[in-house]
């Protein structure tokens, strides 16, 4: 169920990449972490509920961030202003989207919450108490990613449903 | 050339889809939430709406149902992450008449205002 979970996560984000940079991106290896994070100089944080519920964030330097909003503008983009904020976490709403369509396809229901962004990192620590993380880099030609997401199925989807008795990710409890 | 209603609660993505659509010859007005949507529908009867669905105070479906109790004749296409199959259904039964998903192409969001206005 995890690698399930985390492979629909991985591909939505790979698509949301190449589709917005024009580039080609690669994913690394996947970590899994239950470690508190200190935050990249950029996080995008999104909850998913549903059938399966937790948080993904996607983090990235603001250099990162601003080479992403220049291809999705396809203009420069010299300052990390409210306005390249704003694309930044609409890329993360819809990586999470295309996410859910694949949990959908695997017999998951889930939405997701507007996007919520934390600039002003490194140094921000995003807490996941007890909780372990999937960590996967992304790599494409503007910079690097990186993608957490710590999810679970819901007790009644995993007592009942998808999970067939397998493990799933430890509830936890998100702080900055 | 008509006059399109745009509704995100991302100002990126007004100001990406209000450009292509400009380019177009267009005239974009826009809300940022779906409470706002309807004021601006109502005040303003825009030819076409694109509307996203996941935005605070109001999101697109409430607001899509809204438009349309009063205004049977209004011409909305969803515009949006949330492209589940259960949402799609959703949204045409609540009277959307295209449904778009992001990320999307130009040509994709241009083909949907030209089927509301067409």
């Amino acid at each position: 169920m995890q690698v399930e979970l985390i492979n629909v996560f991985i591909k939505a984000a790979m698509d949301v990449l190449r589709s917005e940079t024009g580039e080609e991106p690669s994913a690394g290896s996947i970590k899994v972490l239950s470690s508190a994070q200190t935050s990249e100089e950029v996080t995008v944080m999104i909850g998913v509920t549903g059938d399966v519920r937790g948080m993904v964030l996607l983090g990235m330097s603001e250099r990162t961030a601003k080479g992403i909003v220049s291809r999705m503008m396809g203009e420069p983009c010299p300052l990390f202003d409210e306005l390249a904020q704003s694309g930044i976490a609409e890329m993360g709403n819809v990586i999470t989207g295309l996410a859910t369509q694949g949990l959908e396809q695997a017999g998951y229901g889930a939405v997701i919450s507007p996007p919520a962004l934390v600039a002003g990192g490194p140094g921000i620590i995003i807490s996941t108490v007890n909780i372990r993380r999937f960590v996967v880099p992304l790599h494409c030609g503007v910079g690097d990613l990186v993608l957490h997401a710590a999810l679970e199925l819901a007790p009644a989807t995993s007592q009942h449903g998808h999970s067939n008795g397998r493990a799933v990710v430890a509830p936890g409890v998100f702080g900055i | 050339m008509a006059k399109v209603l745009l509704v995100d609660d991302a100002a990126f993505m007004r100001m990406r889809c209000a450009k292509l659509l400009q380019e177009e010859g267009h005239e974009v007005i826009e809300a940022a939430n779906g409470r706002e949507a309807v004021d601006v529908y109502l005040a303003q009867k825009p030819d076409a709406v694109l509307m996203d669905i996941t935005m605070p105070e109001m999101d697109g479906l409430e607001a899509l149902r809204e438009i349309r109790a009063r205004d049977a004749g209004a011409k909305v296409a969803m515009l949006t992450a949330m492209g589940q199959q259960s949402i799609v259904i959703e949204a045409i039964k609540s009277g959307a008449k295209d449904f778009v998903v992001k990320p999307f192409e130009r040509e994709r969001v241009l083909a949907a205002v030209a089927k509301l206005v067409g």
